[in-house]
């Protein structure tokens, strides 16, 4: 088994004449937790979907070595299916209803699990989502803002939620985000997308960590992204 | 795209009324009884000018006269035979334009060339005023059952396979994108993607269609039909009955009022999913 789930090597997608990705090289290793950072519009989701397979108008060289799965940033959850439905839909040769039960008892629904999607909440669909991505037992996980659209509360229970899944099912993880907190709590490795490019890559302290560790890098990685820190200047 | 865009009349959200909150029954009650007050005062009224000779019976009998008339071909079975006629023509219609709309609409909706090679003459038929079509249908078809179940067939099956080419073209991209990414065979992704994304609209058509089928019965039924409710309304006018020829409209009225009944009840358990708030 090869020592990287992801492996880019001078990856350029053109919308028209605009590379939004331009010469993008991108290594996940087996099991890491990897952040994508990066301003609105800067080629966050382009590169998760040409790492998903959705997009295949690249040129440059794209390896993805194992199963993957999406969280997007809508939880996409069909409608007409119930709860445990959308979670164990797609997977072939297991107990559909046993694999869903178990996977929504990980992520605490498991009273919903005969609900129609359209009465969950918000933070409840987005769960029912990471469930379905889990389930498939990925070696790569890609999450698209996944807790983009949630109340900041919620958002903090995700996050615990979320780091206690990738320990106990240790997928590699490519997360999206535009919340410094979130990547530098959650990732091994926070990179910094700018220009089409990996611009940054920063090391957060190890686990568990607190809030208060992060403080100064989190002004390097603000630095990165062209926000000014008025306090330490 | 260069689809031709659609003219579909009602979006799928008017299809089924929101279910009214359970906890105000009462208030509901009583408007719906009001609503009957001027259906009952017309009844009245037509029964008080038959009665005092201003409505002659030869123009219009009066509403005893017209149940006293669907008691008497009740009990001869003359009512139930054309009824049963008449419902075997629809329902035979019926399923053979279903077949014909869902494998053209579904065709049409799934593949690009099922598009271009089954939408376009589709549209250019559905402008021909098909009810004008009786005469090339006799001449075809005879004067048997099989115009009339044809032009049931042929009214039904076009705002069916509209709406159902509609409801698949406009799936949810990002549901199909999912399905592609959480691995759904393509079998998965027409059965538990696309037919159901679909299935609000199909129903939309589902209740227009068979608003259209009732039409082109009755049309049907006036040529040269030898059993059924318009060979009961047609033997009534020969002999003047308007008593008889109310008691066929009347069920016309009833049987068009079932079937939608019974697509409601359909599309209340179909898209019970979206009826949970
Ligand atoms: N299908 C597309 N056609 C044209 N431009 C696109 C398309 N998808 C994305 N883009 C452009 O590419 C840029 C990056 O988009 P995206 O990857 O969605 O950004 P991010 O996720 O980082 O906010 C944006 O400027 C966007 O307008
Ligand atoms: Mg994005």
């Amino acid at each position: 088994m090869a020592q990287h789930v992801v492996r880019v090597r001078e990856l350029v997608r053109q919308f028209g004449t605009r590379k939004v990705l331009d010469n993008l090289d991108l290594d996940v290793r087996r099991g890491e937790f990897v952040a994508l950072l990066g301003r609105s519009g800067s080629g966050k989701s382009t590169l998760l979907r040409v790492l998903a397979g959705l997009d295949r108008e690249v040129s440059g060289d794209v390896r993805v070595d194992g199963t993957v799965s999406v969280a997007f940033q809508q939880p996409r959850l069909l409608p007409w299916r119930r709860v445990w439905r959308n979670v164990s839909l797609g997977l072939h040769g297991v107990d559909g209803r046993a694999v869903a039960d178990r996977a929504l008892a990980e992520v605490r629904l498991s009273e919903h699990a005969e609900a129609w999607p359209i009465t969950l909440s918000g933070g409840e669909a987005q769960r029912v989502s990471l469930a379905r991505a889990l389930v498939r037992e990925p070696d790569l996980l890609l999450l698209d803002e996944p807790f983009g659209a949630l109340d900041a509360l919620t958002r903090l229970a995700m996050h615990r939620l979320v780091e206690d899944l990738w320990q106990a099912h240790r997928p590699g993880v490519l997360l999206v985000t535009h919340d410094i907190d979130e990547a530098l709590q959650l990732a091994d490795r926070v990179l910094v997308l700018d220009e089409g490019r990996i611009r940054a890559e920063h090391l957060p302290p190890p686990r568990p960590r607190r809030h208060a560790d992060l403080a100064e890098l989190r002004d390097r990685v603000l630095a990165d992204l062209g926000v000014e820190n008025h306090e330490a200047a | 795209m260069s689809i031709p865009t659609l003219a579909v009349a009602d979006p799928p959200h008017t299809a089924a009324p929101p279910t009214a909150p359970a906890r105000t029954p009462r208030r509901r009650r009583l408007p719906n009884l009001l609503r009957w007050i001027s259906p009952v005062g017309l009844l009245l009224l037509w029964q008080l000018a038959s009665s005092s000779g201003v409505l002659t019976e030869d123009k219009l009998a009066s509403p005893t006269k017209v149940l006293s008339a669907a008691v008497d071909l009740a009990a001869t079975g003359e009512l139930g035979d054309a009824f049963a006629v008449s419902l075997r023509r629809v329902l035979l219609g019926v399923a053979l334009g279903a077949v014909i709309a869902l494998v053209l609409g579904i065709t049409a909706g799934l593949s690009r060339w099922g598009a271009v090679l089954v939408d376009p003459p589709v549209q250019m038929l559905r402008t021909l005023p098909f009810l004008g079509l009786v005469p090339l249908f006799i001449i075809w078809f005879g004067i048997g059952e099989e115009p009339k179940v044809a032009l049931v067939a042929l009214g039904f099956s076009f705002p069916l396979y509209l709406n159902v080419y509609a409801g698949i073209r406009d799936t949810d991209p990002q549901l199909l994108e999912a399905a592609g990414v959480l691995g759904y065979t393509r079998w998965e992704r027409l059965v538990h993607v696309v037919l159901p994304a679909a299935l609000p609209q199909t129903l939309v058509g589902l209740r227009q269609g068979l608003g259209v089928a009732w039409l082109s019965l009755i049309v049907g039924e006036q040529v040269n039909a030898q059993a059924g409710l318009g060979y009961l309304i047609n033997n009534a006018r020969d002999f003047l009955r308007t008593d008889q020829v109310v008691v066929g409209l009347v069920v016309y009225a009833a049987l068009g009022l079932a079937t939608d009944a019974v697509v409601r009840a359909v599309e209340r358990r179909a898209l019970r999913w979206r009826n949970t708030l």
